[in-house]
């Protein structure tokens, strides 16, 4: 039976509706992230669960109990925001003891019990320290022991990384994740930023437009994604346009070269389709047999570290492909001919939609 | 530069001497009350008067109680306000510009007119007093809880309480009262001198408020109300450098000096 559940849940700001009918099942123990651009519905819904935002309509449930009705303070559900909202007037201590206190727990009991979360979140030398005298990153982790100490039902995390420098994001997310395994605790992780949603959860809920477009575990998202908008949102894509040559065998057209496609196409032959590559599977080179091949000049190079992004023109189309750096094999220099190659799985007929660009820009701007 | 240097030194110098030069002015003529000789007498005259103490004693009994009205009434509203409503305060900051335009000789026959007979005659009683005070007081209030509320979060530490369990109450007196602690001071203390000092309210109710009495003996004597004058910028002066002490005291606390931080 799943913990957490939302069965069609809606929320309308005046004429404005941001969630729409959504419905998900969390089970006990899982972490799931949502993730979206601005104004898709994420933070709404995440805040319907805590009880700060009532829904329009639908059913909100935690461990089989309606939480319609019931305060933000009854619920039993630990939350963690974006700007960490740690009490000002408070140490490091008190703050995480004061869910405790609240309950009506006894002086050792919330000393014990706030020394333990300390450790948990290697600490302890700040247990005296006020708010403003900590980090970004330390405020983080005092507002998540906070959250966790008075022992909730499920962890609420509402973009909790966007404020932290990107070392701290990374270092903070793995601290998050391994916290919630330890203690096996339910949660909803908020984010816009699709490198964390996939790095830490079990599963990855993509939203948009209030909806839920796919759900399903980091790998089943990235490599089989339901909707060309979950595809062009997550990592980057290759969308390139060709002729349908045979719609039975998935043949088509590129650039006067015959490419094969992940499966049958759904389209008449002669009818001009979007197609969908993913940079990582396409290497230089003529690759193994029954493999596509396409040849082009390379427009640019970029070192990103780990990854060379080369930028590859072919027949007046841009392909973008990522290989990893070898120190041995500097990249083929600018302008140069390439012949590159990559299987007839990666290439997907029917991604119709436009990459949509300015969306990730603006889901990478949201603060 | 250094004739700039020059030029501010100059502009704080006429500043000090415009503020500190009718005061040393009254200052001196206060120390006059002996013919011939610098003497305290006047002081001495005043703080003999025994209307002196009782009107100043009455006085910041009404002012006690009208920081207590007006912090009980002010406070949870501007909260609520900010928390629901953060529409409507243009609309409150118009409300508490109206005691500023609207004169409190109006305010008083206003007030007179309309408690004056039954079913509500109040009249005789101080709580009319202290109900027109809240209302003088009530942009003081109303803008330092509204500077208090703005410098923090009030919505984050909200559901962060909320969410850690605690209601209302809890909020109030654990989070949002506590981090309002400098705003709350600062309310009380500008309350507590325009009450101290208010003449109209006071002489039209007709109760034996400090305002009237500062009115008659300047009427009536010399140099005692010169002493008068500066005895209450002694006060007010006080006022502010206990409230200076106090947030001083508080925000070192909050900085960690010897509270232990290592």
């Amino acid at each position: 039976m799943a913990f957490i559940e939302l069965r069609d849940i809606e929320k309308s700001f005046g004429k404005n509706q941001v969630v729409k009918r959504l419905s998900l099942d969390v089970g006990k123990g899982e972490f799931v992230s949502f993730l979206g651009g601005s104004g898709c519905g994420k933070t709404t819904t995440l805040r319907m669960i805590a009880g700060f935002e009532t829904p329009s309509a639908g059913s909100v449930k935690v461990d089989g109990r309606d939480m319609s009705g019931i305060a933000p303070n009854k619920r039993n559900l630990g939350m963690v925001f974006q700007n960490y909202a740690l009490f000002p007037n408070m140490t490091v201590r008190r703050n995480i003891g004061f869910g405790l206190r609240i309950a009506g727990a006894k002086g050792a009991e919330v000393e014990s019990r706030v020394d333990e979360m300390l450790g948990l979140i290697h600490m302890e030398e700040f247990a005296h320290r006020y708010p403003h005298q900590l980090s970004g990153g330390q405020q983080q982790r005092v507002a998540l022991a906070r959250a966790i100490a008075v022992r909730p039902s499920a962890l609420l995390l509402d973009e909790p990384l966007s404020a932290l420098d990107a070392k701290i994001r990374v270092k903070l997310r793995d601290d998050i994740r391994a916290i919630q395994q330890r203690l096996g605790i339910t949660t909803i992780y908020v984010t816009h930023d699709q490198e964390e949603a996939l790095s830490i959860s079990d599963r990855v809920a993509v939203m948009r437009e209030g909806r839920i477009e796919q759900i399903g575990s980091p790998f089943e998202v990235y490599n089989r994604p339901a909707t060309p908008y979950v595809a062009s949102f997550i990592g980057t894509l290759n969308l390139l346009s060709g002729a349908v040559a045979d719609p039975s065998k998935g043949t088509l057209l590129v650039a006067g070269r015959e490419l094969r496609s992940s499966g049958p196409i759904e389209a008449p032959a002669g009818a001009e389709v979007k197609l969908s590559l993913r940079p990582e599977s396409l290497s230089i080179g003529a690759g193994q047999a029954g493999h596509n091949r396409i040849e082009g000049r390379i427009e640019s190079v970029k070192f990103l570290g780990s990854v060379v992004r080369v930028v590859v023109e072919t027949g007046g189309q841009r392909v973008f492909m990522d290989t990893f750096n070898d120190p041995s094999a500097p990249p083929p220099p600018v302008g140069s001919s390439v012949e590159l190659s990559f299987p007839p799985e990666a290439l997907k007929a029917g991604a119709a939609e436009a990459a949509s660009e300015p969306e990730r820009a603006a889901a990478a701007e949201e603060g | 530069m250094k004739r700039k240097t020059g030029l501010s030194w100059l502009w704080l110098l006429l500043g000090i001497a415009y503020f500190f030069i009718p005061l040393a002015a009254t200052f001196l003529f206060s120390l006059r009350g002996k013919k011939g000789v610098f003497s305290f007498v006047a002081y001495a005259n005043v703080f003999a008067d025994p209307l002196f103490l009782k009107t100043f004693g009455f006085s910041l009994r009404m002012a006690i109680l009208t920081v207590a009205a007006g912090l009980a009434l002010i406070v949870p509203t501007t909260i609520w306000l900010h928390l629901k409503v953060p529409k409507a305060r243009p609309v409150v900051e118009i409300f508490t510009l109206l005691p500023f335009v609207i004169p409190p000789i109006i305010l008083a026959y206003g007030l007179i007119r309309l408690y004056a007979k039954p079913p509500i005659a109040l009249v005789q009683s101080p709580v009319l007093l202290v109900a027109g005070y809240v209302i003088i007081s009530f942009p003081y209030i109303y803008r330092s809880v509204d500077a208090g509320l703005r410098a923090m979060d009030l919505r984050g530490l909200t559901e962060a309480a909320q969410s850690l369990g605690a209601g209302w109450l809890a909020l109030m007196l654990r989070v949002v009262l506590p981090n309002l602690r400098t705003a709350l001071l600062s309310a009380t203390f500008l309350t507590l001198a325009i009450v101290i000092g208010e003449l109209t309210l006071a002489n039209l109710l007709a109760w034996p408020a400090f305002g009237p009495y500062m009115a008659q003996m300047g009427r009536n004597r010399a140099y005692e109300p010169a002493a008068l004058s500066i005895i209450s910028f002694g006060l007010t002066w006080g006022a502010i450098g206990l409230i200076q002490a106090l947030t001083r005291s508080g925000r070192d606390k909050a900085s960690g000096i010897g509270a232990g931080a290592h």
